[in-house]
């Protein structure tokens, strides 16, 4: 399961960032680390990026960034 | 090589070892964005000292200097970045900076590492990379007033000994804490570096599956984690906090959206609203002064050089600054509240649809007032891809200047009938679709770069949404200072060179014999004319009426005027480019009126009331404006008498301006923001030539209709 499928409001913890390309290292700098707690704030209209809050910051990716960060169950 | 401070004391006793006295120590200003950074550089520094861009980049250079306890410093404020594994220009500068790799940038001595007190794991994580570079470091914790009312207390004496470099509190508009800051900075300069321990320990923790640069950014987050611990304590507050409820209505899908519509509204409705009048003032001014010039000036080469050539091009230049100034006023305190990047949070999934994204619709949307801030504006967008892009599609919106050629010739040409409902005309709807006309080919035009001379790598969209918070006005108004000011530094005289070099082509060569038998044979075409007409005929009363004006002292000047440049240099490249122009329905003189507006498309009703034979009237008055339709409805080809005019003609006409790059200032500007004369060049000759097409098109598709 991977950020993109959160449900809005709740927390989810990230197991995995997917890929070894300038984007998964911006994921990780964000602080989007294997075991960080993120909750989903929001989402902007018409399927666009997702508002996320972690390590006491907001932080808002695409969806298809956002399906890149798996989650742990 | 900057001298490496051994840390022992100098040997006559001076607070600073030897090599420093009476030299300048460089410290570099280091941070993420949205850290209060600026405001720590202006309250460290004042107004800076220096401002332009890093040799071959457009990335922001801002030096200054200050003095403390007697030592000068040269102060280099850094660009915003999150990491020193460098993945934009502006990172990339921030690196080389560092490591003195940049000609022309004083290699640092100390780096201060602003981090935000309100957000410090993430922050911490370009702090540690910067304390592991090896030069001495300070870490300046910003927005501790902030972080208060948060119920956040870090224990900063603890963090510095963990980090082993000073964190000094500061909250910069206070300036509480910024001599401290000069102390910590003439402090480490001279002490010993020691290195803090911890990296290495947690990168063994991390699998090894992952890329290097992956793990180390794991890792590092697990070392700071164990840093804070039992440093930094949240207190939770009673209530929720403002900012967060202010989120929760402004990033949501449907009210989030309203508000931001609202807020666009205003914005943009406001420039018009503020800008007008002091652009009214402006020209009002320059008339003034033009009048002054020919009241002191005798008639001749001269006075025309100066009032419709270095006049008119100055009066073109100022003329720009209240939107420039407004507009930047507008983003800069947008963005120092940080709604800037809920703007574009909102709004990229629109924008992604056509290649560009969220941050590109702010300068996309000043287009419609004016290019030029728009161009600026998109200096805003990170994204070297994202940014270029937009410049490039940019001048499609419809701007102000297009605005009075809609309506004057919606209002002549395009019949005044009811569509559907009463209050629904044909002519309103025509308008609309002029800038429906820009926005569309802007889609398509950026849709096409960006699968194709643009095509590369999917560009992330990984953007911080900063906490609320009030502007800082010292912040705002340098920003608004520092656009106007780059743009009359750089692209002013530019222009002015290019507003004389058409002043002359329109006024040389000049032979009185020739414009004199010009008038008298224009005199024998319309008392021909006029004897052809039947009584009652609608053209008669319009023809008879110019006949008469050439009996007039002001209506003779006026058509010697117009002689003057139909046979000037300008009038022949007219005729040379007709058989360009036919196929657009229009005549060489509609050709001239359009080669005539190429520097600036604001002319070209003036450039046809002389033409004309008008003179200089002011066709966006009312009264100048009636005349010029009256004379345009009665223009027929020449030796017949077929009407220029047409609907079809007039539709022409306005897609073609919709279409074309007629703005010598936003190609200037172009060339400006991207360091390179490539991407004018390029607008101007995709721009002409979908302009051609669109009112090829639009004439050939109307006629064949209308016919």
């Amino acid at each position: 399961m991977s950020l993109e499928q959160v449900a809005i409001g709740s927390t989810a913890r990230v197991a995995d960032v997917s890929g070894s390309d300038s984007t998964s290292l911006r994921l990780l700098e964000m602080g989007l680390t294997p075991g960080v707690n993120v909750r989903v704030v929001g989402t902007a209209p018409l399927g666009g990026p997702l508002e996320l809050e972690l390590r006491g910051y907001r932080l808002s990716i695409r969806r298809h960034e956002a399906a890149r960060v798996a989650i742990a169950k | 090589m900057s001298p490496t401070p051994d840390g022992t004391a100098s040997p006559d006793g001076s607070p600073l070892p030897a090599g420093w006295a009476g030299r300048c120590i460089v410290v570099a200003l280091l941070g993420n964005p949205n850290t209060g950074k600026s405001t720590l550089f202006s309250a460290l520094a004042g107004i800076p000292t220096r401002i332009g861009n890093y040799p071959g980049v457009t990335v922001e250079e801002k030096l200054g200097r200050f003095t403390h306890r007697g030592q000068s410093i040269e102060l280099i404020d850094l660009p915003g970045t999150y990491s020193l594994v460098p993945k934009s220009p502006d990172e990339q500068v921030a690196v080389d900076v560092l490591h003195g790799r940049l000609p022309d940038v004083p290699t640092p001595d100390c780096v201060v590492v602003v981090a935000d007190a309100t957000n410090l794991e993430r922050n911490l994580y370009l702090a540690t990379q910067a304390i592991e570079l090896g030069l001495p470091t300070v870490v300046a914790l910003t927005l501790c007033d902030v972080a208060d009312e948060k119920g956040i207390t870090i224990d900063s004496a603890e963090l510095g000994r963990r980090l082993v470099c000073p964190v000094v509190r500061v909250v910069a508009p206070t300036r509480t804490g910024i001599d401290a800051l000069g102390d910590a900075i003439l402090s480490v300069i001279h002490s010993p570096r020691q290195q803090p321990q911890g990296l290495d320990a947690h990168l063994a923790a991390v699998h090894p599956r992952h890329e290097q640069a992956a793990r180390e950014a794991i890792a590092r987050y697990a070392w700071i984690e164990q840093l804070l611990s039992g440093v930094v304590h949240r207190q939770p507050p009673s209530t929720r906090p403002l900012g967060e409820r202010i989120d929760d209505v402004l990033t949501h899908r449907l009210w989030g959206t309203l508000v931001f519509a609202t807020t666009m509204l205003a914005m943009f409705s406001s420039i018009f609203w503020l800008a007008t009048p002091l652009m009214d003032g402006i020209s009002g001014a320059m008339d003034w002064l033009s009048g002054l010039t020919e009241s002191l000036l005798p008639e001749g080469a001269i006075r025309s050089l100066v009032v419709n050539g270095v006049l008119a091009g100055v009066g073109g230049v100022v003329v720009f600054v209240p939107q420039i100034a407004m507009l930047f006023l507008f983003i800069a305190i947008l963005e120092g509240c940080g709604y800037l990047s809920r703007a574009a949070f909102l709004m990229d999934r629109l924008l992604c649809g056509v290649g560009l994204g969220g941050k590109s619709f702010i300068p996309l949307l000043s287009s419609f007032a004016c290019a030029i801030p728009g161009i600026m504006a998109a200096r805003t967008i990170e994204n070297p891809r994202d940014r270029l892009l937009t410049i490039l599609v940019a001048p499609l919106m419809s701007c102000s200047a297009r605005l009075p050629v809609y309506l004057l010739l919606c209002g002549a040409f395009v019949p005044n009938v009811a569509v559907g409902f009463s209050w629904l005309r044909l002519p309103a709807i025509v308008l609309a679709g002029m800038y429906a006309v820009g926005v569309a080919t802007a889609a398509l035009v950026a849709l096409v770069l960006s699968r194709t001379i643009f095509r590369g790598p999917p560009q992330p969209f990984v953007m911080e949404l900063p906490g609320w918070r009030w502007p800082r006005w010292p912040v705002v108004l340098e920003r608004v200072r520092e656009a106007v000011w780059s743009f009359l530094q750089n692209a002013g005289t530019l222009i002015v060179a290019v507003s004389i070099v058409v002043w002359a082509l329109s006024s040389y060569p000049r032979n009185d014999t020739v414009i004199d038998a010009d008038v008298a044979a224009h005199r024998e075409v319309l008392t021909t004319r006029l004897a052809g007409l039947p009584a009652g005929d609608s053209d008669r009363t319009d023809v008879a009426e110019e006949l008469a004006a050439l009996d007039t002292d002001d209506g003779l000047a006026a058509a010697r005027r117009g002689a003057a440049q139909r046979h000037s240099a300008l009038g022949w490249m007219g005729r040379l480019v007709e058989p360009l122009v036919r196929p657009l329905g229009w005549d060489w003189r509609l050709g001239c009126a359009a080669i005539a507006s190429f520097p600036a498309r604001e002319v070209v009703l003036g450039t046809l009331a002389v033409i004309y034979n008008l003179g200089d009237i002011d066709p966006g008055e009312e009264e100048g404006g009636t005349a010029l339709v009256r004379r345009l409805r009665a223009a027929t080809w020449d030796g017949t008498n077929r009407r220029v005019f047409t609907l079809p003609v007039a539709l022409s006409i306005m897609v073609f301006f919709a279409l074309c790059a007629q703005c010598a200032s936003t190609l200037v500007v172009i060339g400006r923001e991207t360091k390179s004369w490539l991407w004018p060049v390029v607008t101007f000759t995709y721009m002409t030539v979908l302009a051609w097409l669109g009112a090829f098109a639009t004439y050939q598709i109307g006629t064949w209709l209308g016919g």
